[in-house]
């Protein structure tokens, strides 16, 4: 019976788990459509579908079927400009595939149709068995083009699954291909994170019955205890040079936030006081660390100078606001409970305006794409976690529904290129 | 026909233009850590059973919304714990604390850390030495009840006692 349900959750982990529902597309998409330029080839149709599903996903875009399209140009020579101007196209991208040697390299070009003209040209390097992330990068470069933000279809997604008892912490790509799992434990995974160089993460693992910090290596696997304690050790912040790790930890009696240097383990302690003081995270900068503190009588967020230690509150509104985040300089991501609802908020830092970006319940855990444009939470309906999602300019909204079990502590990658 | 001139010559352009920007792909490899072979499941030996059944905890104490303050009906099992443990010095507490799933799963570590030690504080203010208490916060990660409403956010706000030995 064992091996049965042991074949069973593996055949399981073939599919993809993250399947991407928008449920408020952008008022007006982009409409384009994607050919390959001089052929009609399996792998040229591969990529073209890769690419169309990513700019789709956005909900930013609009790509056509080929059966939509009134006329097929093999090149930008054969384009009839009344055909595409008919469909409200805004622009033809032409992919190439070159498949040389033991390299699979993608050409792209966008087509603008008003101006019947070729506006942007680039090549992206690769082998075949990158031909998804090669496809990724033409999808972020067709993005950029468009919307001048970085597209972030070529970065990864880390989260934690679980399926009865069995508690899984996953990488995958940001389409849900891809997913390997970093780590299987019977124990509950909370706070994982990214370090800036997306080649290591750290995270809380209850393994030992109390919660303690790892690091561990993508590429070896190798973890670290960060600190051997019978207290409780979490909430791990990767400083922006990765050379430290800010960390809560009940050490000295109560929830304090450190600072550990990963190299010869020294350990600063940032915060003095009889509340809880949790979930650090460091600004952009380095030189502060925001936190979680009920020393007010409810949880507020804080702000610390990691030199001068000289601390200052930055909420005001609400009863509860936890786990922020920097989204730039000047702004701030956080959980803020509005009448019963928990929801994910923005506070910007100069104007202490705060403003409630999410209209769904129990919202928590949100992470900020490294293009600082968009934000994945966990949120519940039901019994059972999800992940949604917003993007900031265009006001896209999106979840990733769990396609077994719960699927929940999101955290974005740094872009990988 | 001036237009397709235009995107020909522009075409040519282009091909002429050996500048196109290049990006080269790089894909990350990574390696599972599988916990479940090597890990038991907590184990049940260490609780000493005083009428109790397997796994479960010797007694239950209630805490508020976001608050860690014991409540008065709470008092008369805790002397009662307080009294055995006086009695018999081998006995070894441990006090396990929970959050309910409002909030943040971090802040809820937190919380439920601090419940179990009000427990630890009040049972030493009673004389309990406090090397024979331990006490670790769950935060959210362990509901008796998944639901999502009032009743099992009551009940998963506690404070759970087994002694071990």
């Amino acid at each position: 019976m064992k091996k049965i349900l042991l074949i069973f959750i593996i055949s399981f982990n073939f599919y993809a788990e993250l399947v991407l529902e928008i449920t408020e597309s952008a008022t007006k998409p982009i409409k384009i459509a994607i050919l390959e330029k001089n052929n009609n080839s399996l792998v040229g149709q591969e990529i073209i579908e890769i690419i169309s599903n990513d700019l789709k996903r956005t909900g930013e875009f609009e790509v056509l079927a080929f059966d939509e399209l009134l006329s097929v140009p093999l090149n930008e020579k054969e384009v009839i400009q009344r055909d595409w101007l008919l469909l409200d196209v805004d622009s033809i991208v032409f992919i190439e595939v070159q498949n040389e040697n033991t390299d699979l390299d993608i050409s792209y070009s966008i087509f603008d149709v008003s101006y019947n003209d070729t506006e942007d040209k680039r090549r992206v390097l690769g082998l075949p068995d990158s031909l998804r992330q090669s496809s990724h990068y033409v999808s972020d470069g067709i993005y950029k083009f468009f919307y001048g933000i970085d597209g972030i279809s070529s970065t990864r997604l880390m989260y934690v699954t679980r399926t009865s008892n069995i508690h899984r912490l996953i990488i995958s790509d940001s389409d849900g291909f891809n997913e390997q799992v970093l780590l299987k434990s019977n124990s509950s995974i909370i706070s994982p994170a990214w370090s800036n160089d997306a080649e290591q993460i750290a995270y809380v693992s209850f393994e030992n019955n109390r919660a303690q910090v790892f690091t561990q290596d993508l590429a070896s696997g190798k973890r670290e205890l960060i600190l051997s304690s019978k207290a409780s050790v979490s909430s791990p912040a990767w400083s922006p040079n990765d050379k430290e790790l800010a960390f809560a930890s009940t050490k000295d009696g109560n929830s304090e936030i450190y600072v550990i240097n990963l190299k010869d383990k020294k350990i600063i302690r940032l915060t003095e006081n009889i509340a809880i003081d949790t979930e650090p995270a460091w600004s952009p900068d380095g030189k502060k660390i925001i936190f979680t503190s009920d020393r007010s009588g409810s949880p507020q967020i804080y702000e610390i100078d990691v030199r001068t230690k000289l601390k200052r509150r930055l909420t005001t509104e609400g009863s509860y606001n936890a786990r922020a985040s920097f989204l730039n300089k000047n702004e701030i991501v956080l959980v803020h409970r509005s009448a019963m609802d928990f929801n994910i908020a923005s506070l910007n830092l100069n104007t202490r305006e705060l403003s409630v970006l999410t209209s769904t319940k129990n919202d928590e855990s949100p992470c900020i794409a490294p293009n600082g444009n968009v934000i994945i939470y966990s949120t519940k309906d039901g019994n059972l976690s999800y992940l949604a999602g917003i993007n900031l300019s265009s006001k896209v909204s999106f979840k990733l529904p769990a396609l077994y079990g719960e699927l929940k502590e999101p955290a974005w990658s740094p872009f990988i290129r | 026909m001036k237009n397709i001139l235009i995107s020909i010559l522009s075409i040519f352009f282009i091909f002429a233009c050996s500048s196109t920007p290049v990006e080269k792909v790089d894909v990350q490899e990574t390696k599972t850590v599988d916990l479940t072979a090597t890990q038991e499941q907590k184990s049940d030996d260490d609780v000493v059973m005083n009428n109790v059944e397997v796994g479960e905890a010797y007694v239950t104490i209630l805490f508020d919304y976001d608050d860690d303050t014991l409540r008065e009906d709470s008092l008369s099992e805790l002397f009662e714990i307080s009294r055995l443990m006086k009695s018999n010095s081998k006995y070894t507490l441990l006090v396990e604390g929970h959050a309910d799933e409002r909030g943040t799963r971090e802040y809820n570590l937190a919380l439920s850390e601090r419940r179990a030690k009000a427990v630890e504080d009040f049972l030493t203010a009673t004389g309990v030495s406090s090397f024979n208490i331990e006490v670790v916060g769950y935060g959210e990660e362990m509901p008796v009840d998944a639901k999502s409403n009032e009743d099992a956010w009551s009940k998963n706000r506690r404070a759970e006692l087994f002694f071990i030995k």
